[in-house]
């Protein structure tokens, strides 16, 4: 899709009667950001990788009320238990197949928002500008001081359509001083050409506590970006973990800010590709405060022709002193012909820190697998097992159980696929 | 059956060449081994003991341009590692592998399963596979932590060592080849090992101690040693020729 396509698109979303029209001038500001600044194209240093010519050949259409029919969507499939579900289906929020969850507010064109916060993209990111003037659900979490949400709660996006459809999800966080929450985003999707969107800005305040878990299994014609941003307090915690197997193209973005002293950051993921997939993260951790704790941890997993990239910076401003900081990226190469483009940047201003970072790209190790076959295991049980071995210290991160389940049977399912 | 002196063989090996990387390493070897007999391959680093051992488990690196190797009856050198295992051969290796992220527990027990599963016996639970590993580890004067770590990772030399011995106790195969199993152990490490080792032999298991100093041997006794110098085996003999190596090296052998 090339710029001047979305005009007509857009006019489809100011046009939309079941959406509330307190949004429009930020919608429409951000739409002419967007046409000011352009596509990214190959000369822009963060984009030099990313395979976008199928973005650029598909002419995208705004979710329309007719898409927010469910015919047979299969959602047993997707069930992960012990957990608080809302459905989005195409963009569109569906309360029959939602549990009721009170301290959410959700903004589904019909439902005006009850808090007075502006949602605002703060960064100059095209995608980010794209998903606020075509933002068509938007969820927002705030919670009270001290509260602690013990039940996950998980957006499940669904995609189900014959059409091409664009949809852009905004989900707000706020938690308060001392509270904690964990949200999973469950993208699933099992139609074909689709662009989702995502923008998310969380703003963790003193000693609150986000774990954020993203389950990205889209269908394999799926282009699925997401811009995460978030603003951390004094001592507040924010847990991120990544389970990718889809879609056909993803770009993770996420840029943390350690604004307060003694904040901490855990970022994770684990990316699986085959065929020609291409599924990349982006990762900033900017530490402006003292004290502060930061790791990114991220592995691929690749089969085919698929590739993978991993850029990943950590800044430490000159304020930022006795930062504790870990960036790590490690790539296991299941075929010759997959490429993955690592690379991890650790910019230091401040002098008194305490940083690391490193990256290896690399193929089952022959001495290993030589090893477990004189141990009776075949070939494929030894790949496997190592496969498996390289992977799961990931998924200690996640501490709800069934949601651990649910992705470690994923993960098992994939390997059957893909690694054997 | 290959049936010679009215015994069946366990590991019969004739006029066996071997290479790496076009390399000619092994230049002759032959070797008869029966059921209950302990052999001892000595020899100085480079004179192709360890190849040896690769080559009858079946690393594929090695490439065998001649002779063959054969188990009780039947010709392995076309057979994967993983067959060599399940039909009875082990090494414990010189070098153990390092495996991050998965665990003892879950390697042996994946192990010792495939082992039931090709003899046709019901796979372990995981209460079953306990109760078998918690027996072996006290035979090793080994601590049942090891059992949660990744294989390897972060073993000592001596408690990788014993690791190897707990597989080929749990695995029971019928010959065991141990590649310089004696390296990198302190005298105490040396002496459990030996034991267990011992005590598995009988009368139907036999042994391939490969090993460069003889200090294992006063632990472990051979029935039969042979000298290896330069991919061929120069001289054979009893375990008192070990003594005869040690006063004298391996100088007079050379030709």
């Amino acid at each position: 899709m090339k710029v001047e396509n979305f005009q007509s698109e857009f006019e489809k979303v100011l046009n939309k009667t079941n959406f509330s029209k307190k949004f429009k001038p930020i919608q429409e500001k951000a739409f002419h950001q967007f046409l000011d600044t352009g596509l990214p194209s190959k000369k822009w240093e963060d984009w030099r990788f990313t395979k976008l010519n199928k973005f650029s050949k598909t002419l995208y259409k705004v979710s329309e009320t007719e898409h927010s029919q469910i015919t047979d969507f299969n959602f047993s499939k997707h069930h992960i238990s012990d957990v608080s579900t809302l459905t989005f289906f195409n963009g569109h929020y569906k309360k029959e197949f939602s549990d009721h969850i009170p301290e959410i507010e959700i903004i589904d064109g019909l439902i005006d928002s009850k808090h007075k916060e502006e949602i605002s993209s703060p960064t100059d990111s095209p995608f980010e500008l794209l998903n606020t003037a075509f933002m068509d659900s938007s969820f927002n979490i705030f919670t009270k001081k001290n509260q602690i949400l013990e039940k996950p709660i998980r957006f499940l996006i669904v995609r189900s359509s014959e059409d091409k459809l664009i949809v852009s999800p905004k989900i707000n966080i706020k938690l308060e001083e001392n509270s904690e929450l964990t949200l999973i985003e469950h993208h699933v999707g099992e139609s074909s050409n689709f662009f989702i969107n995502t923008s998310t800005h969380a703003q963790l305040l003193d000693n609150s506590k986000l774990r954020h878990i993203r389950i990205q299994s889209n269908s394999d014609s799926t282009i699925n970006f997401s811009n995460i941003d978030v603003n951390q307090n004094q001592n507040s915690q924010y847990d991120f973990f990544q389970f990718a197997s889809g879609p056909e193209l993803s770009r993770l973005n996420i840029h943390t800010k350690l604004n307060g002293q003694g904040a901490e950051c855990s970022l994770n993921g684990l990316s699986l590709s085959s065929s020609s997939q291409q599924l990349g993260a982006h990762i900033i951790t900017n530490h402006f405060s003292p004290n502060c704790i930061s790791k990114q941890n991220f592995k691929n997993i690749l089969q085919d022709k698929s590739s993978g990239i991993f850029n990943g910076k950590t800044i430490v401003n000159i304020d930022a002193q006795k930062t504790d900081s870990k960036q790590s990226n490690k790539n296991l190469l299941l075929s010759k012909d997959a490429i993955m483009n690592s690379n991890p940047q650790l910019e230091i201003y401040a002098d008194d820190v305490k940083c690391s970072h490193g990256s290896t790209t690399g193929s089952l190790d022959e001495e290993a697998l030589f090893y477990l076959r004189s141990r009776g295991l075949s070939l494929d049980r030894a790949r496997n097992l190592l496969v498996r071995g390289f992977a799961t210290e990931l998924f200690d991160i996640i501490k709800h159980e069934s949601t651990k389940s649910f992705i470690s049977d994923r993960f098992e399912n994939w390997l059957k696929k893909n690694a054997s | 059956m290959l049936v010679e002196n009215g015994f069946i063989q366990m590991l019969t090996i004739k006029n066996l060449h071997a290479e790496i990387d076009n390399k000619s390493i092994l230049k002759g070897v032959d070797l008869e081994v029966k059921p209950g007999e302990m052999h001892a391959i000595m020899g100085r680093n480079g004179s192709g003991k360890s190849t040896l051992s690769n080559v009858i488990t079946g690393r594929d690196n090695y490439l065998i341009t001649n002779g063959n190797i054969h188990l009780e009856n039947e010709s392995i050198v076309d057979w994967t590692p993983e067959k060599r295992s399940l039909e009875g051969i082990f090494m414990s290796f010189q070098y153990p592998v390092v495996i991050p992220g998965v665990n003892n527990t879950y390697f042996l027990k994946a192990a010792l399963n495939a082992k039931r599963k090709y003899l046709g016996q019901k796979e372990l639970d995981a209460a079953g596979f306990l109760k078998v590993i918690k027996e072996k580890l006290n035979e090793l004067d080994m601590d049942p932590k090891f059992l949660q770590r990744p294989v390897n990772q972060g073993f000592s030399g001596g408690e990788k060592k014993r690791n190897e011995i707990l597989q080929m106790l749990t695995l029971e195969p019928k010959l065991a080849i141990l590649d310089e199993t004696d390296s990198g152990l302190d005298i105490d490490a040396l002496k459990i090992i030996a034991e267990g080792v011992n005590r598995y032999r009988n009368s139907k298991r036999s042994f391939l101690v490969i090993t460069h100093y003889q200090r294992l041997l006063k632990y472990i006794q051979p029935d039969f040693i042979h000298v290896l110098i330069d991919g061929k085996i120069v001289k054979s003999g009893g375990k008192e020729l070990a003594l005869e190596l040690e006063e004298k090296g391996y100088n007079w052998l050379d030709s």
